[in-house]
C-alpha cells in the first residue's frame, strides 16, 4: 500500500511539475529566457517540486478554510435573530450531504487515475484504495484543524468541534458506497463530474434547504442537526466496510475515465468543441444569400451560425429588460429608494465597464469565426491576400458590434430612464453622455476582442488555443474592467473620458489591423 | 518556368530543420518530396507558403530564360513568390463546413473573379472532380474525407497557382478516390510544379516524376539513369537510412 501510494505520488508529482513548466514556458519574455531543455533542467525541477509541495500541503487547508468561512460560517453569522451555531450547523450539515456525493474522489475522473490505471496499468483496486484513504485521511486532518477555530470561535463545545469532522467523512463514506451498490445491481458507474438530473434536483433541493430556510429564519433544532450529524457514523463503517471490500475497480474505473481519453489528449477535446460547432451550424435549407464575394461569404456564415452568435446576446438583453423594468417598477412603487437610485447612477458609470465587458460576445464571436470558418479557409493562400483579409475584417467588426449593440442599447437606454425615473438630473448632457459612453464600451470590446484576434491568431489548426500573450491580454482586459468596477466617478466625467478612450482604441485598432493583420492573421504553426 | 528556393533555412531551437537548402523544381514535372517522419517536409512546405517564417532564404518564380535558338541564354524575368502562386493541399483536407460546396466555389469564384481566365460554370468544376449531383447542395460539414479532399483539390485547380503543394494528400483515401486523384493530378501538372510530400515510396514513384529526398535538412535529387525501379527503390532506401548504417 505504502509503494502505491509512493508511486501514485511520484506520478501525480511528476504531472505538476512538468505541468508547472509548461505553464512558465507559455509567458512570453520568461519563456525566452528558459533553457530549451526546460524539462531537463535540475534546478527549475527542484523548484518547481516544492511548488509541488506546498500546494499538496496548501490543499489540505486551504480549500476548507475557504470552505468554512465563506460558505458555511461566513453565511450563519449573516444571522442573528437566533444563536448563530444553530445556522451554522444547519448549513454545514446540508452543505455536507451535497458534498459528499458531488465530491466522492472515487468518482471523480481525473487524469492522474487515467496515467496510473489506464496507461501504466497499476492495480486498481490497490490504486484506488490507496488513493481514496490518503484523500479521506486528508479531508480528516483538514476539517481536524480548521473546523476547530472556527467552531470554537462560534460558541461550539470542543467535543463538537472534533466529532464533527468524523461524522464529515462517515458521511462521505457512505455516500461514496451508494454507487458501488449501484454498480453491483446496473453495472452503471456514477461520475461525478456528469451528475445526471436526479442528482442535480437533489443538489438544488439541498442547496435551498440550506441557504432558504435560514433566509426565512427557519433551521433545524440543534440537537437534531447534532443527531443527524452523529447517525453518519455507523453509516460510514457501512461504507468503508463496502468500499474496502468491493472488488471491481478496474471496470468502474474503466468506465469512470472512457470518457477521458478524449479529454486526455488537449487536441481531442478541442476537437470535441468544433464537433460540438459544427452541429450548431443551421442545416435550414432555406438559408440562402444573394449577396457577393466577402458578403455572401459573411451572410451564409452568421444566418447559419445564428444560435451561437446571437441566442446569448437575445438572452441578455431579454434579462436586461427584465431587470430594467423591475427597477423601473421598484421606482414606481418604493419612491423612497429614489434618491439612493438616482445617485448610484450617476457615480457607478465605471462598474457598468464590467458588465459591458462580460455581456460582450467577442470571445464567443471570434471563437466560432475561428473554429467554423478560418480554420478552413486561413489554409487556402488566397484568404490571405491582404486585401481580402482587410475586407473581411470590416465585415465582421460590423456584425459583431451588431451583435453586442443590442444589449448594450438596451442597458444605455434603461439606465437613462431609471436615471430620469428616480430624480433625474440637472444637466440634460448627462443622459447623452451616459447613453453614448455606453455604447461607446460596447463598440470598444468588440474592437478589442476582434482586433486581438487577428493580431494574434491564437488558435493552431487543431484548433488548440497557443498564445500564451492572447491569454494574458484576456486576463488584463478582466483585471482593468475589474479595477475600473471599483471607482466611482461622475457620469460627465467617466463618460466622456471613456468616449474619448474608445474612439482613440478603435482608431489606434483599425491602424494595427492594418499594419499587421495581414501578416499576423494565420494559423498558427 | 522555375521555381527556386534559395538559400531557405530554419531552425527550431537549436535543431536545424532546414540547412540552408537550394533547390530548383522545372515546370511540368510532379516532385515527390520524401523524408522520414520528421524530417521537415511539412515545415518547408509551411516556409514556401508562408505560414512559418523561415530564418533565411527565398523562394522565387523564373520565367523565361530558356536557351535560345542561336544558343544564346533568352532574358529571365525572376520575381519572389507570392500566395497567389502557392496552393496548398493539407493531408486533412479542411473545407468551410457551414458551406455547400456549390456555395464554396462560388464564393471563391466571385472574390477571384479578375484573375480567373475563363470560368466555367460550377457544375463542370464538379464535374471534373466527380462530386455526385446529389452531394452538389449539401453542408460541407456532411461531406465524406475524401469528398472533402476533392473539394479541398478543386480549388486549387480552379485559380491554376504555379506551384502546388500536396501533404500526404492520398494517404487516408479508399483506393478508387485514390486513383482519381492521381489522374486528376497528372492532368494539372501541365505549365506548372507540383510536389507531393509522402513517405509512402510506391505511390512517389508511381506518381512523381523526380524524387527529392528531404534529409538531415538538406533537399537531394535522386537520379534514376539506368536503374530499374527495385534498384532505384534501394537507393532511396540506402539514402535515408545512411547515417544509421553509418
Amino acid at each position: 500500500m505504502l509503494r502505491t501510494l509512493k508511486l501514485s505520488f511520484a506520478l501525480k508529482n511528476t504531472c505538476r511539475v512538468n505541468n508547472i513548466l509548461y505553464s512558465l514556458k507559455q509567458i512570453p519574455l520568461i519563456k525566452k529566457i528558459l533553457p530549451d531543455a526546460l524539462y531537463q533542467c535540475e534546478g527549475l525541477k527542484i523548484l518547481a517540486n516544492i511548488i509541488s509541495l506546498i500546494w499538496e500541503i496548501l490543499t489540505v487547508f486551504l480549500g476548507k478554510l475557504l470552505y468554512l468561512v465563506l460558505m458555511v460560517f461566513g453565511a450563519g453569522f449573516l444571522y442573528s435573530d437566533k444563536p448563530e451555531e444553530l445556522y451554522i450547523l444547519h448549513i454545514l450539515l446540508f452543505l455536507s450531504i451535497i458534498g459528499s456525493f458531488v465530491n466522492t474522489h472515487l468518482f471523480n475522473p481525473s487524469k492522474d487515475k487515467y496515467y496510473a490505471m489506464i496507461l501504466m496499468r497499476m492495480n486498481a483496486r490497490e490504486y484506488t484504495l490507496t488513493n481514496y484513504t490518503y484523500n479521506i485521511v486528508k479531508t480528516l486532518v483538514g476539517f481536524l484543524i480548521t473546523l476547530p477555530i472556527f467552531g470554537l470561535l462560534a460558541g461550539f463545545p470542543l467535543w463538537l468541534c472534533l466529532i464533527l469532522p468524523f461524522c464529515i467523512v462517515g458521511m462521505k463514506l457512505f455516500a461514496a458506497s451508494v454507487p458501488l451498490y449501484g454498480y453491483g445491481i446496473n453495472g452503471k458507474s456514477y461520475n461525478e463530474s456528469r451528475l445526471n438530473t436526479l442528482v442535480w434536483i437533489g443538489i438544488f433541493i439541498f442547496l435551498a434547504l440550506a441557504y432558504g430556510l435560514p433566509l426565512a429564519r427557519i433551521t433545524l433544532p440543534m440537537n437534531l442537526s447534532i443527531l443527524l450529524f452523529i447517525c453518519c457514523l455507523p453509516l460510514g463503517v457501512a461504507g468503508a466496510i463496502k468500499i474496502y471490500s468491493f472488488k471491481d475497480y478496474l471496470e468502474v474505473n474503466k468506465e469512470l475515465l472512457v470518457g477521458l481519453t478524449g479529454q486526455m489528449d488537449k487536441s481531442a477535446s478541442t476537437k470535441l468543441i468544433k464537433q460540438q460547432n459544427e452541429k450548431r451550424i443551421s442545416a435550414d435549407r432555406s438559408i440562402v444569400s444573394s449577396r457577393k464575394g466577402f458578403e455572401y461569404l459573411n451572410e451564409l456564415f452568421i444566418k447559419r451560425h445564428k444560435k451561437i452568435l446571437w441566442s446569448s446576446a437575445l438572452k441578455i438583453f431579454i434579462v436586461c429588460l427584465f431587470l430594467i423594468t423591475g427597477a423601473l417598477l421598484a421606482i414606481y412603487f418604493a419612491p423612497e429608494i429614489r434618491p439612493k437610485l438616482n445617485r448610484m447612477v450617476m457615480l457607478s458609470l465605471p462598474y457598468f465597464t464590467f458588465i459591458m465587458y462580460a455581456i460582450n460576445r467577442g470571445t464567443n464571436f471570434t471563437q466560432a469565426l475561428f473554429m467554423n470558418c478560418d480554420h478552413s479557409l486561413l489554409t487556402y493562400s488566397f484568404y490571405k491576400r491582404r486585401t481580402f483579409v482587410l475586407r473581411l475584417f470590416v465585415i465582421r467588426l460590423r456584425e459583431i458590434v451588431k451583435i453586442n449593440a443590442l444589449p448594450a442599447l438596451t442597458i444605455a437606454v434603461g439606465l437613462a430612464l431609471i436615471l430620469y425615473c428616480s430624480g433625474g438630473t440637472d444637466n440634460w448632457s448627462n443622459y447623452l453622455i451616459l447613453i453614448l459612453s455606453l455604447l461607446c464600451m460596447s463598440i470598444f470590446f468588440s474592437v478589442h476582442y476582434l482586433t486581438i484576434y487577428y493580431l494574434l491568431q491564437p488558435y493552431n489548426a487543431g484548433t488548440e488555443l497557443k498564445s500564451g500573450m492572447y491569454s494574458i491580454i484576456m486576463m488584463l482586459t478582466y483585471l482593468c474592467c475589474f479595477i475600473l468596477m471599483q471607482l466611482r466617478i461622475t457620469i460627465q466625467i467617466f463618460g466622456l473620458m471613456m468616449i474619448a478612450f474608445s474612439l482613440v482604441y478603435c482608431a489606434v485598432a483599425c491602424v494595427l489591423v492594418y499594419k499587421f493583420a495581414p501578416k499576423t492573421f494565420k494559423i498558427r504553426v | 518556368m522555375k521555381f527556386i528556393i534559395e538559400n531557405l533555412s530554419k531552425k527550431y531551437d537549436k535543431k536545424e530543420v532546414l540547412r540552408n537548402i537550394s533547390f530548383e523544381f522545372s515546370d511540368s514535372r510532379i516532385y515527390g518530396l520524401l523524408g522520414r517522419n520528421g524530417a521537415g517536409k511539412t515545415t518547408l512546405f509551411n516556409c514556401i507558403n508562408r505560414d512559418i517564417r523561415a530564418d533565411s532564404g527565398a523562394c522565387y518564380i523564373e520565367n523565361g530564360g530558356t536557351d535560345g535558338i542561336d544558343g544564346t541564354a533568352g532574358s529571365a524575368s525572376r520575381r519572389e513568390t507570392t500566395p497567389e502562386d502557392i496552393g496548398y493541399v493539407l493531408s486533412v483536407p479542411t473545407v468551410p463546413e457551414f458551406l455547400t460546396g456549390r456555395e464554396f466555389i462560388k464564393f471563391y469564384l466571385d472574390i477571384n473573379s479578375q484573375s480567373i481566365t475563363n470560368p466555367k460554370s460550377i457544375d463542370e468544376y464538379f464535374d471534373y472532380v466527380r462530386i455526385d449531383k446529389d452531394d452538389r447542395d449539401k453542408l460541407m460539414k456532411d461531406y465524406s474525407h475524401g469528398m472533402k479532399n476533392k473539394m479541398q483539390m478543386l480549388i486549387n485547380f480552379i485559380s491554376q497557382p504555379d506551384i502546388l503543394l500536396l501533404d500526404e494528400p492520398l494517404t487516408s483515401l479508399d483506393v478508387v478516390v485514390a486513383e482519381e486523384m492521381k489522374q486528376l493530378l497528372r492532368t494539372q501538372k501541365e505549365g506548372r510544379v507540383l510536389i507531393l510530400s509522402t513517405h509512402i515510396l510506391d505511390l512517389a514513384l508511381d506518381l512523381c516524376d523526380e524524387i527529392v529526398l528531404l534529409n538531415h535538412g538538406e533537399l537531394e535529387a535522386v537520379d534514376k539513369t539506368n536503374l530499374d525501379s527495385h534498384e532505384f527503390k534501394e537507393k532511396i532506401i540506402s539514402a535515408l537510412t545512411e547515417d544509421e548504417n553509418a
